[in-house]
């Protein structure tokens, strides 16, 4: 007998409509699409992929854990990607299908989704908006200021630098090379910068995070986790004009869809 | 009593005496390494404290606070990192005790504030603020208080930029290239110009092109620029390019174009 806790309540309807939905479809891209509509039809297929997967064996909706509208689930961590860019998801989904981002729950989904999977499915969420959800990670009001310290001024006396220099005013990012880190939950931001500190995840540019958070305690790490779950995540990170992928460098350098 | 025990109940004293910080810690520090700001929260209030204040402002946005006096896309954090407190980035406390000082620039003692000038007229690409207007008093207040404790006069370990010793082979702007591309341009750009922002603020300065410092910069100086990237470059990971590769980068970046040395454009002197 399962005992219907709130997740069960929200996985099993999901996964049986999934199920069924996907029944007798034809999930692969129509060939026929107009060049005008390519976009418009790469967005549809990454909302089939998001809603039920590309129908190939391991490969599940991304609904299942990061939500219809991207939003995540803030109680496990599981991060936002509504509104990150298309280069930058699609960047990290390739880093976990190579292991470079480590990521032992999405490394056996992702790994039948083709290049164009991965386009569609990160175009489709980077046009996803959806409101900040509710994170019930406890906050803890002495590491206010610590945490608000290290987002905003840094420990240079460390060669720490602000968390803001990179990740943008407020923790919105500089897209597409630096993702917002504003709104996620304080469990995923622990998790990430843990898991650069030891070395698990190293898709970082340049060692740039491994080096950071390999310095920080586990106390500035908590504070800096909770100050950012503190904001507000931006509408929709678009990239702006001047960042041009084709201006910067990108990882992965030149598989990175140019757009 | 004997001597001894004078000493025993002394010993506290002594201690006490030899094992006090050093006043050039002025926040306290007892492992300093470097000379140390006064503690953030620590500002006076009333009039000094307002004007300290606006000093850091402007010199965090340079050209949201002083844009009269600013032509490019640099502050003065640029260059001057962690709010002109890091060490080998120029700090103000390594500046502010050693002016006036003669500078064969342009061959005369200059006091701090026609310093400041020449960073807004070569590296800020604009106008010089007069000295007694409130952009120049706010930022001497702000130099003024990151300097309290600092000895006058005196050299302090972490002073100016890195003096590079000469490279093994010439520095070479082919090699600096592909340096500058797999390292640099995540940043600053392929084409060296710099990110933006999602609200279309500047995020990371150009580097060269009509928005980045002029010929009269000190960073046109190879060997400058050499020491400030080797001590700083990428951010966090100072000391990560070899001095040979830091030469490279500063002599690609200084093959590429940028607005000429006020002084031979005919702007006058």
């Amino acid at each position: 007998m399962v005992v219907p806790t709130p997740k069960t309540l929200f996985v099993v309807p999901l996964v049986l409509a999934t199920t069924l939905l996907g029944a007798g479809q034809d999930l692969t891209l129509p060939e026929t699409w107009a060049a005008g509509d390519k976009e418009a039809a790469l967005i549809a297929w990454g909302h089939t992929i998001a809603m039920q997967g590309n129908g190939l064996p391991g490969n599940t909706a991304c609904a299942e854990c990061h939500r219809i509208n991207g939003g995540g689930m803030p109680s496990v961590g599981i991060p936002r990607i509504a509104g990150q860019t298309e280069t930058y998801i699609y960047r990290e989904i390739r880093g976990v299908q190579k292991g470079t981002r480590y990521s032992p729950y999405m490394d056996g989904i992702v790994q039948n989704l083709s290049r164009k999977d991965i386009r569609s499915v990160a175009l489709y969420y980077s046009t996803v908006r959806t409101p900040k959800l509710h994170d019930p990670a406890e906050f803890d009001p002495s590491l206010r200021e610590l945490g608000r310290r290290i987002a905003r001024r840094g420990l240079w006396d460390r060669n720490i630098p602000a968390c803001i220099l990179c990740h943008g005013q407020n923790g919105r990012g500089i897209p597409p090379n630096f993702p917002y880190i504003a709104g996620q939950s304080k469990s995923y931001l622990m998790g990430q910068l843990l898991s650069f500190a030891i070395v698990k995840r190293k898709d970082d540019p340049e060692g740039l995070m491994r080096g950071i958070a390999s310095k920080l305690t586990n106390r500035e790490i908590k504070a800096v986790a909770q100050y950012f779950a503190s904001l507000e995540p931006p509408v929709y990170g678009k990239i702006p004009e001047k960042n041009r992928p084709d201006r910067l460098r990108l990882i992965p350098d030149k598989e990175t869809p140019n757009r | 009593m004997t001597p001894r025990r004078l000493v025993l109940l002394l010993l506290p004293l002594i201690a006490g005496f030899l094992f006090d910080p050093l006043p050039t810690g002025a926040s306290g520090n007892k492992n300093f390494q470097f000379f140390a700001p006064p503690a953030e929260g620590t500002l006076p209030n009333g009039p000094l404290g307002r004007l300290i204040r606006q000093g850091e402002l402007i010199f965090i946005h340079t050209g949201q606070y002083a844009p009269r006096y600013v032509g490019n896309d640099l502050t003065c954090e640029s260059c001057h990192l962690d709010r002109g407190i890091k060490p080998y980035s120029a700090p103000l406390w390594g500046a502010y005790g050693t002016y006036p000082r003669y500078r064969s620039k342009n061959h005369q003692v200059n006091t701090l504030e026609e310093r400041i000038q020449g960073c807004f007229r070569f590296s800020l690409n604009g106008t010089p603020p007069p000295v007694d207007g409130k952009t120049m008093k706010a930022l001497i207040a702000y130099a003024f208080w990151i300097s309290r404790g600092a000895p006058v006069g005196l050299y302090l370990k972490g002073q100016g930029i890195v003096r590079m010793s000469k490279p093994t082979s010439p520095p070479s702007p082919d090699r600096g290239k592909a340096i500058f591309e797999g390292r640099c341009s995540l940043c600053h750009g392929l084409d060296g110009q710099g990110t933006q922002s999602d609200n279309g603020q500047v995020a990371f300065p150009p580097v060269w092109g009509p928005r980045s410092f002029n010929k009269g910069a000190g960073f046109y100086n190879v060997r400058e620029l050499a020491g400030f990237l080797k001590m700083n470059m990428p951010l966090s990971k100072g000391k990560s390019l070899s001095d040979q590769q830091a030469w490279d980068v500063a002599a690609y970046i200084h093959s590429q174009p940028r607005p000429e040395d006020p002084r031979k454009a005919g702007k006058g002197t």
